[in-house]
């Protein structure tokens, strides 16, 4: 074991670091966004919203996101007119395919709220938008908190997918790293605690969050 | 006060759940319905303050159109207030909280004015000790006495009880339509559903026999119970009066 190349490359590699937080953060904000719009297009009674909702989320739900990327990188110049780099390419894909998994995460958080605690609200008076905001939304963040960490975690490891169309995330350098040092043991092992550390803070928020909810119940 | 005309609606297209009701209920009366489940009572109910949309006829409450589209929905259902069988008090929030919300942003309340109003009612219905718990901390009879205390809140002229005391354990029931004896004897407007029939006995000025989407029987409770007249009331007043 040599951990020295681990010091020796850790600002190329953090860089990378970097750029996995940059891409997980657009997509969860982005594919939340998202993902909030086609849950109430999939809750909407009319048709001409909820059909295409629905198919886009099973759509995007039966894909591979590795094929999703490679599609986006390929076809976001086609439908664009100009080239895109990897970054753009790999964060578009990202947010329109965690957006049909956000989206299932919204739609059941709301749909667990009873529908009696809208007649209830809207029978003292309260309007629809009211009914929303102080009634259901709380009650659907409420459930569906837990759900939303736990798939930011997913996002952030999938970040590592990036690298199939060159997009030099993490994983990708410490890869090239190895490639110039040949130190895989070091390197990969390294690779997978900063990972397993990221990931288990997460999953550590969520299970406190969960606790916090059942304890509120 | 209340008038009911042949009121007609489906669930689907081929459900009807309530088949040209027509009934008028005056101003401090308390009205009982009661008949088998799925006789469209609940239904009925909830086509009085709008929850449910009817297909056909009318209701009017104090002289407004329920289903008009001029009719201000939410200020009308402001007025009437409603009683659910599994309670449906707001979980995020305390027993004072669920019954200060509409208060504070349908009636524009102050803070501080709607919290004394809701502690004069919590203290109304037996419970003020418990203003700052959440419903989950609560039983049942406890937490129907807060759903009955947040719909007094808006000051309605009338009130519509949906099954209030059949989610609960027997030995909550009495404190549950204690409090309601009192509404009815200060005078409130009250449509209560239930087969309760010794609190239909003690307080109600009518009561009236549903089955299959239309009322079959109605008149005064003690008529009704020492000779009903249809056949199906019989049946019915069979099975519940053991």
């Amino acid at each position: 074991m040599d951990l020295s190349v681990i010091f020796k490359n850790a600002p190329f590699m953090l860089g990378g670091l970097i750029l996995s937080f940059q891409l997980a953060a657009i997509t969860i904000i982005a594919g939340l966004i998202l993902g909030i719009v086609l849950a109430s297009a999939r809750l909407s009674s009319k048709s001409v919203f909820y059909y295409p909702a629905t198919i886009y989320i099973h759509f995007f739900r039966g894909l591979p996101l590795i094929l999703v990327i490679f599609w986006l990188y390929f076809l976001a110049p086609v439908i664009l007119g100009t080239s895109v780099n990897e970054f753009t390419a790999a964060a578009l894909a990202f947010v329109v395919f965690e957006a049909a998994y956000f989206a299932e995460i919204v739609r059941s958080g709301i749909q667990a709220v009873p529908f009696g605690q809208v007649m209830a609200a809207h029978s003292t008076g309260l309007s629809p938008l009211q009914t929303a905001r102080f009634v259901v939304i709380p009650q659907a963040l409420r459930n569906m908190v837990p759900a939303l960490v736990t798939q930011s975690v997913v996002v952030f490891q999938d970040t590592s997918l990036g690298y199939v169309i060159g997009l030099r995330e993490f994983l990708r350098r410490v890869n090239l790293t190895d490639a110039r040092e040949a130190r895989s043991v070091e390197l990969y092992l390294f690779a997978g605690l900063v990972y397993f550390s990221i990931c288990s803070l997460g999953s550590r928020a969520s299970r406190r969050l969960e606790k916090r909810r059942f304890e509120a119940d | 006060m209340i008038v009911i005309e042949h009121v007609s609606l489906w669930y689907g297209k081929d459900f009807k759940a309530l088949d040209d009701v027509s009934e008028t209920i005056s101003a401090g009366q308390t009205v009982i319905i009661c008949g088998a489940s799925g006789s469209g009572k609940s239904s009925l109910l909830r086509c009085i303050n709008g929850l449910e949309r009817f297909q056909e006829g009318k209701v009017m409450v104090d002289g407004l159109s329920v289903q008009h589209p001029r009719t201000n929905i939410q200020k009308l259902r402001s007025r009437i207030g409603m009683v659910f069988q599994h309670f449906e008090l707001y979980p995020h929030m305390t027993a004072l909280e669920n019954i200060t919300l509409a208060p504070i942003r349908v009636a524009r309340k102050t803070k501080a004015d709607a919290g004394r109003q809701a502690e004069a009612l919590l203290d109304r219905v037996g419970i003020l000790d418990q203003a700052h718990k959440y419903p989950g901390e609560l039983s049942g009879g406890q937490q129907q006495r807060v759903a009955i205390a947040r719909a007094l809140a808006m000051e309605p002229k009338i009130m519509l009880f949906d099954e209030p005391t059949s989610a609960l354990d027997p030995e909550m029931i009495k404190e549950v339509l204690d409090v309601m004896v009192d509404l009815a004897e200060a005078g409130m407007t009250m449509i209560v559903v239930t087969h309760e029939m010794g609190f239909a006995k003690k307080v109600a000025d009518e009561i009236i026999f549903m089955d299959n989407g239309t009322i079959v029987e109605k008149g005064a409770v003690h008529a009704f119970f020492k000779n009903p007249q249809t056949e199906r009331a019989q049946q019915f007043l069979g099975r519940i009066l053991i």
